[in-house]
């Protein structure tokens, strides 16, 4: 009892095992990519000092994502540490695939570490979102208008600009700027808004084929506005829509139509159209419970290993329990969010953080879900492990959202240092700590 | 704030369950698919591994040698290693189609659907370690199977030494012992001998195709056996009287008419076997009598029972992959579901499933699992794997059964039965013969499915011999030789 009161000041903050796990955390970079170094001399490939490297300079960012930032900012210790160790996995295992996109996506970490701290401090201080959200509704349109405009084509889907030689996805980054908008006006009873400016992306989504980013946008915003006003009605009606808008595709374009039958059976066009879902379970049943071991498997063979499919390389080096780790780890990070959407006393902040959860988990369970056969495969990326620099900053820059919020929760809960001795802020009892 | 709140909780149970969904499925898929995704020929890994690794020897339930690895040392130091197989070449070919080959020309056979015992990807960190100190290179584990080396070599030499089939005759056979699930035999023809050099193998009739597991065929009259079991449980027809007249109208339109074997409208020949029970119209093959069963049972009471035979179904057996059977499923005439009593229209099977039927009648209604592998053991010698049989699921009470054995008793041993050349003196031999239609082919496929109801001679035995005539003329002599062959073991 004595013990729990002392600590009564600390309980405020959220109570995370990160301290003492960050240490192991370190250790199983350091020795993957020493262990990718060996491999690669004696491989005789070359660009193993590049691992070398990395073997110190990954389980250093991780440090100083994980407890540096802290020290500047008062952020979620356990969000921080699961972001951390799954942008750090997407490095060794991009590393692994090849060494130069794994060089790239450090690079994309550590920005992707700066962006989430900008975030981070944006949520925390900024109370008065009215006059930004209009400017936001302005940049997610802009935004999505861009690629038509001017956008190249990859894998079918025209969703990619190149800027100042400087290329990115803006849907991704329209995740963020939508998000807030959306719930601002959820928050204020705008519904009709939010509805509209979802429809009007949506549809520029829509125009760039881009349909698996479409559909998660569809899915977060569905729950958000279900959360805000609690109709039931809106929420069948929603899904009603999306069942019927499915139905509508699956009738009228071949590319839907070929893509379920590939779904149902993948095995009847196995060098074919099923040849990517094939060779995924097959790299997933090679790997077995524990894996083949980093760099002792063939995941080059799967097609876009390094990106849709990065979790069936996952399953196949390091095995099915891993990965299933991994999916737990996925699942903390949404319910973490979640909590902190819970906790926090504004309708808006509370509608933001749960949709950035919402989203971070629909994506992981749209592109895993497909890996695994277990719905109709849509190209999305794998949030912080996929290689991407666009993605990598948009997923982290959502946890920066998260963490902003939970700061500024945090700093609503300590009491103000004047009225020292009272009670603190009335706060739920029983909410999760 | 509060209903806010709420609903908040609500969706992360929502977002936890399909987290939960995607682990579930996962694992559900990878423990009884994984295997057979392993082991498919689209599995680079499997064929880059395979130059590492020495495959392990494949031997019979006696000991024989149906495969094993001849290891070729260069002057370098170098391994490479050459599958080499059985010594007599009917024991070769009869075993190929459930041996395979390393090339994997047959699917799913030993070779490639259990790669993950003789590839050495069962062995674990110990072997691997002991293997690497000890400066061995990789060796797989031994597999010894259920298969009868002799047996295997017995059917292949009386198949092709037989002058009245004709020559490339495609068909299957498959023996099983029908108390344990243990397969004997699993052949198909026509076959061909994998130490053969590769452009020497006749490719007609397509060799490398396991019609025993692969194959889907019509049952013609072996189907009955599911009509019956359906009967014997319909009120109004197990034990009542019919009348054959020659000719069944099921739905009064003389162009759906449903005649027995021999008859021959153009010449003017009309077989009929007047009145009969049950297990007398089944001893005679009578199709009028059963075919009007089917039509009175209808065809969801019909497809009912077929399902629990195993229709339908999506067989994941641990060491065989087999064809899945399928009875129709859409609303269908009367006149169909008459002809699906006697085993026709678009009714669709494997000989191998006609065989665990079999099994299951003689074994009081309790199928067994097919078991092939009867033992693994590691390069050194220690055991990875022993049998275990395995009940697959009950199709029918015992009394039925018992009926039903009955019937095919009376099949193989009365007078007028069809399936009498497949008789033993002094065992008590049931069976069933077929005599399948097809359209587009001369004769009909000649099918017949029987079983040694003795303790001492456990065994089922299936043949089918496609495009060659009657059952009871074909098909049941071939399987009285296997009995023959079995009993004198």
């Amino acid at each position: 009892m004595n013990k729990r009161k002392k600590r009564q000041p600390d309980q405020k903050k959220l109570l995370t095992p990160a301290r003492q796990l960050i240490g192991l955390v370190m250790l199983f970079f350091f020795l993957g990519f020493l262990l990718l170094a060996a491999w690669m001399r004696s491989e005789g490939a070359s660009g193993w000092e590049k691992a070398l490297i990395l073997s110190v300079a990954v389980p250093a960012l991780v440090y100083a994502g994980v407890l540096g930032i802290p020290r500047v900012f008062p952020g979620d210790r356990l969000l921080l540490s699961l972001t951390n160790f799954l942008c750090a996995l997407g490095v060794l295992v991009l590393f692994r695939l090849n060494p130069d996109r794994g060089i790239s996506q450090a690079f994309n970490y550590f920005v992707g570490v700066v962006a989430m701290l900008g975030c981070a401090v944006v949520f925390r201080f900024i109370e008065r979102w009215g006059p930004l959200v209009v400017l936001l509704m302005g940049v997610s349109v802009g935004l999505l208008v861009l690629p038509l405009v001017y956008g190249s084509e990859i894998n079918g889907a025209k969703n990619w600009v190149t800027l100042f030689g400087f290329g990115f996805q803006p849907s991704e980054l329209v995740k963020i700027t939508l998000l807030v908008a959306v719930c601002w006006l959820l928050s204020k009873r705008k519904t009709i808004c939010a509805i509209g400016l979802t429809g009007a992306s949506l549809l520029l989504l829509m125009l760039q084929k881009d349909l698996g980013t479409a559909l998660l946008y569809y899915g977060t915003v569905l729950t958000a506005l279900w959360a805000a006003t609690g109709s039931t009605l809106m929420l069948l009606g929603g899904m009603a829509g999306a069942a019927g808008g499915a139905l509508v595709g699956y009738r009228m374009f071949a590319h839907v139509k070929k893509r379920v039958a590939v779904w149902r059976n993948p095995w009847a066009d196995r060098q074919g159209a099923g040849y990517q879902i094939v060779q995924g379970l097959i790299a997933i049943a090679n790997g077995g419970l524990w894996g083949l071991g980093l760099g002792l498997g063939n995941p080059g063979v799967i097609p876009a290993s390094y990106n849709d499919y990065i979790f069936t390389v996952i399953c196949h080096e390091f095995g099915v329990l891993f990965g299933i780790i991994v999916l737990l780890i996925y699942l903390a990070i949404v319910l973490r969010g979640i909590s902190i959407a819970r906790r926090t006393d504004s309708a808006f902040h509370a509608l933001l953080a749960l949709s950035c959860s919402v989203m971070l988990g629909l994506q992981t369970f749209v592109i895993v879900g497909g890996n695994i056969k277990l719905i109709p495969l849509t190209g999305v990326t794998l949030p912080f492990i996929s290689y991407g620099g666009t993605s990598l900053v948009s997923s982290l820059c959502l946890v920066g959202v998260l963490q902003g919020i939970s700061a500024r929760t945090q700093a609503k809960l300590r009491p103000p240092k004047a009225e020292k001795g009272t009670k603190p802020a009335p706060r739920r009892k029983g909410g999760k700590r | 704030m509060k209903q806010l709140r709420t609903n908040i909780r609500r969706i992360a149970f929502v977002l936890a369950a399909l987290f939960a969904l995607l682990i579930l499925y996962g694992g559900y898929s990878l423990s009884n698919y994984g295997s057979r995704w392993f082991s498919t020929n689209a599995n680079a890994y499997l064929r880059s591994v395979k130059k590492d690794v020495i495959p392990g020897n494949v031997l019979d339930r006696n000991g024989t040698l149906l495969a094993g690895s001849e290891v070729v040392v260069y002057q370098d130091g170098t391994l490479s290693w050459n599958r080499v197989y059985a010594e007599e070449e009917d024991v070769r070919r009869g075993t190929v189609h459930a041996l395979g080959d390393s090339q994997g020309k047959v699917s799913n056979a030993v070779e490639s659907f259990m790669a993950s015992y003789l590839y050495g990807f069962k062995q674990n960190v110990w072997d691997r370690l002991s293997d690497f100190a000890d400066g061995r290179t990789r060796q797989g584990d031994t597999l010894t199977l259920t298969l009868d080396a002799d047996l295997c070599g017995y059917i292949s030499r009386t198949v092709s030494r037989d002058q009245s089939l004709p020559s490339h005759v495609r068909g299957a056979v498959v023996v099983m012992n029908w108390q344990t699930g243990e397969v004997l035999s699993l052949m198909s023809f026509p076959s061909f001998d994998p130490a053969a050099d590769e452009s020497l193998v006749d490719r007609t009739n397509q060799p490398y195709f396991n019609r025993a597991t692969q194959g889907m065929y019509a049952p013609g009259s072996a189907f009955k056996i599911v009509t019956l079991s359906a009967a014997l449980r319909s009120p109004t027809l197990q034990n009542r009287s019919f009348t054959c007249g020659g000719t069944f109208l099921p739905d009064g339109d003389p162009a759906h008419r449903i005649v027995d074997y021999g008859t021959d409208t153009k010449e003017g020949v009309v077989v009929s076997h007047g009145q009969a029970d049950l297990k007398t119209a089944f001893a005679l093959s009578c199709n009028n009598i059963y075919a009007y069963a089917a039509a009175q049972m209808g065809d969801d009471f019909l497809r009912a029972e077929a399902m629990k035979y195993g229709f339908n179904e999506n067989f994941l057996f641990r060491d065989i992959v087999a064809e899945n059977s399928s009875y129709p499923d859409e609303d269908r005439s009367l006149w169909e579901v008459a002809l699906t009593g006697i085993g026709q229209s678009r009714l669709q099977m494997s000989p191998l499933h006609l065989c665990l039927i079999t099994a299951a009648v003689a074994n009081d209604g309790v199928m067994m699992e097919p078991r092939l592998l009867m033992e693994a053991a590691s390069s050194a010698g220690r055991t990875r794997l022993t049998y275990t049989q395995s009940e697959y699921r009950r199709v029918t009470d015992a009394d039925t059964a018992r009926t039903i054995r009955d019937a095919m008793l009376l099949a193989v041993n009365s007078a007028s039965g069809t399936g009498g050349a497949a008789a033993l003196p002094g065992w008590t031999v049931c069976g069933k013969t077929g005599s399948a239609e097809l359209d587009g082919q001369e004769n009909t496929n000649a099918w017949f499915t029987g079983f040694i109801a003795d303790a001492r001679a456990p065994y089922a035995v299936t043949v089918l011999l496609e495009d060659t005539g009657a059952g009871g003329t074909y098909a049941a002599p071939l399987a009285g030789k296997i009995f023959q062959w079995l009993i004198a073991k």
